[in-house]
């Protein structure tokens, strides 16, 4: 009877210990957001003399209004929305017709075609950029949302993903629905694509976050400081940081910055644990 | 509604590899027809080509004297239930029923109604909000039948749809299929590999072999008077009995001579019969156990089988041939005891070289 005894004390002590290091791990990970929190409720002038003054009053929401008044982040916001919004529907339209093409359909030189949009996964973003960079010059794409949003849409990984996940699904189901007199397209949208809500949710999630994230192209394509993604827009910012308006105004900007993704992340939490997983949403 | 149905020369091929070669079939309004063969050979994709899920090669299918053989799977008229069921994870056992329906533009009331009438005769009007991950197998199968059902096709088409079923369910759910082919009084074609739903089932099996056709017949005309050697192997278990005979044809019907010198004085006519050698084939309900030396010969037993009702007594005879028989159901033969086994030369079947069989003249 003693053996069992010693083994559920030795696994409580392994939960505690794991629950330990996970609370060590979540202050690891929530005390700088805590700290540009607090920085961007604090007076500039008073964080020049005393940069500890955030642990204790006065605080301000001085910041914060004029974030909302002078400065450009909610345009990169807006531009960043658009952007990411814009890419992540494309990826997931292009990438569910490609996947299913490839998975359902029988044409000739598929096979080779497939290969070649996997070819994709191997080529880097900088091996492509000086010629993007001159036939988006000569389309007049600089500086616009098209020219932020497209070169993301060409998603290997997105057609892959889809290819596999379509593939998966039996084709019982196609031929069900054909003796249910629906046309391929209807097959499609009302009986397939629904089946491939949790692919969908994983490449949204990562191509939005992704796009979210992403500096090199903006900062390229993007010039003009209206047409700034987030990324690029902060960056900025911090590029003149000696002559900025003050860490805490800074701080209130960026605090601005991640609302945005940490609300996406709220909303779509399930699926993004489950995207990082790797397993398959139920 | 129902159909006549005309399968006219028909060839399939995949790839190199042929699967159907010129077969033809005529199937009547309302019949209860059985596709039966062993895997391979070719039932799946028969009942697949009528149902418009694989193309022709060559030759014709018609519906009603109307060829449909160029037709899509929806226009056809034909309804098909699947072996994996194929219901739509996403939807409602209601929207499962309806799809087919919506998408041929049918009226919401119209839909209702014939919703509602499936699920009153396959018994589950309770479970039409479910979707299908929350059915049971058998339950599934049952959705499977009624979103075929609230087609009202001209002809059922059964893909093994029993298989994935436990055997007490399949029992069952095939009894339940012969109530609703009697209600319906709807052609359906049903395809498997299981001898006992073939026989249960059908009006008439089709025994398949090889790309082709063997025997088409009622279960007992399958049974008792099987075409070929194949289909007297392959329906009936256990399989019928066969060993490798002489003939003797000087009298007016043959006598079947075995290796060890047993003979056995069947029923068949001598001069149909040609000169070549002939295997001798019996069931063992047609194998009585006698007391040794009582019978056409003797045999050691090796092996009981007590199937509550009768016993079937596997026996090895002198020159290692083995014998299945059959005792009454509380038999006192053990294993190792030397029995008589007494053939019933009415009963037995020869087959030639081609494997084509002879039998007893008709009572």
């Amino acid at each position: 009877m003693s053996a069992p005894a010693v083994s559920i004390k030795g696994r409580a002590f392994g939960d505690h210990l794991l629950l330990a290091l996970v609370i060590l791990l979540s202050i690891v990970m929530i005390a700088p957001v805590l700290w540009v929190i607090g920085l961007s409720l604090k007076d500039n002038a008073e964080l020049m003399a005393d940069p500890n003054s955030v642990f204790h009053a006065p605080y301000t929401l001085k910041n914060y209004i004029n974030t909302v008044g002078t400065s450009s982040v909610f345009i990169w916001v807006r531009n960043s929305i658009i952007v990411s919004g814009g890419l992540t529907l494309g990826t997931l339209i292009l990438s569910s017709l490609a996947g299913y093409g490839f998975a359902r359909l029988n044409f000739p030189g598929r096979d080779v075609l497939f290969v070649i949009v996997l070819f994709g996964l191997a080529v880097p973003e900088q091996a492509v950029l000086v010629a993007r960079h001159q036939i988006f010059s000569v389309l007049k794409f600089h500086n616009t949302y098209q020219g932020l949003i497209l070169p993301g849409l060409s998603a290997p990984f997105g057609v892959f993903l889809m290819t596999q996940y379509f593939k998966a699904i039996p084709k019982e189901l196609d031929e069900a629905a054909m003796l249910d007199n629906a046309g391929r397209f209807r097959i499609f949208w009302k009986v397939l694509l629904p089946l491939t809500l949790p692919a969908q949710a994983t490449l949204g999630i990562f191509t939005f976050l992704g796009a979210w994230n992403d500096y090199f192209w903006p900062l390229i394509s993007a010039t003009k400081k209206d047409m700034f993604t987030l990324t690029v827009g902060m960056a900025s910012t911090q590029t003149n940081f000696a002559q900025s308006e003050g860490i805490g105004f800074l701080m209130a900007q960026a605090v601005f910055a991640g609302a945005p993704i940490l609300i996406f992340y709220l909303f779509f939490q399930k699926y993004i644990v489950t995207a990082v997983s790797g397993a398959a949403v139920k | 509604m129902t159909a006549d149905i005309e399968i006219r020369n028909v060839n399939k091929h995949f790839g190199a590899m042929a699967v159907l070669e010129d077969l033809s079939l005529s199937i009547k309004a309302r019949e209860f027809i059985v596709f039966l063969g062993p895997s391979g050979c070719g039932k799946s994709t028969l009942l697949r080509m009528i149902a418009g899920l694989e193309t022709v090669d060559s030759g014709e299918i018609a519906i009603n004297n109307e060829r449909i053989d160029h037709l899509p799977p929806g226009k056809r008229g034909v309804a098909m239930v699947f072996q994996s069921y194929a219901l739509y994870p996403h939807m409602t056992v209601r929207d499962n029923l309806a799809f087919g329906l919506e998408n041929i533009g049918m009226s919401r009331e119209v839909i209702d109604a014939r919703i509602n009438e499936a699920a009153r005769i396959l018994e589950m009007p309770h479970l039409l909000e479910r979707k299908p991950g929350q059915l049971s197998g058998g339950q599934r199968q049952r959705v499977a039948i009624g979103r075929a059902i609230v087609k009202e096709p001209k002809a059922f088409l059964f893909d093994e749809p029993l298989s994935n079923l436990d055997a007490a369910l399949r029992t069952r759910t095939r009894l339940e299929l012969a109530q609703l082919h009697q209600r319906l009084q709807s052609t359906m074609i049903f395809v498997t590999h299981d001898q006992v739903e073939a026989m249960t089932l059908a009006d008439r099996i089709v025994v398949m072999n090889n790309r082709r056709i063997e025997q088409i017949g009622s279960p007992m005309e399958i049974y008792e008077r099987p075409a070929t050697k194949f289909v007297a192997g392959f329906v009936g278990a256990p399989a019928m009995n066969f060993v490798e005979a002489t003939l003797d044809r000087s009298a007016e019907n043959a006598a079947a001579r075995f290796a060890d010198g047993v003979s056995v004085q069947t029923e068949i006519v001598s001069n149909q019969l040609s000169d070549c050698k002939h295997t001798f084939g019996i069931r063992s309900e047609d194998v009585r156990i006698v007391a040794a030396g009582q019978g056409n010969a003797d045999g050691v037993v090796e092996v009981l089988e007590r199937l509550g009702e009768r016993t079937l007594v596997y026996a090895r005879l002198g020159d290692g041939q083995q014998i299945v028989g059959s005792d009454a159901g509380n038999s006192r033969i053990a294993v190792g005891h030397k029995v008589g086994l007494a053939f019933d030369g009415q009963k037995s079947h020869l087959f030639d070289e081609s494997g084509r069989a002879w039998h007893a003249r008709e009572a």
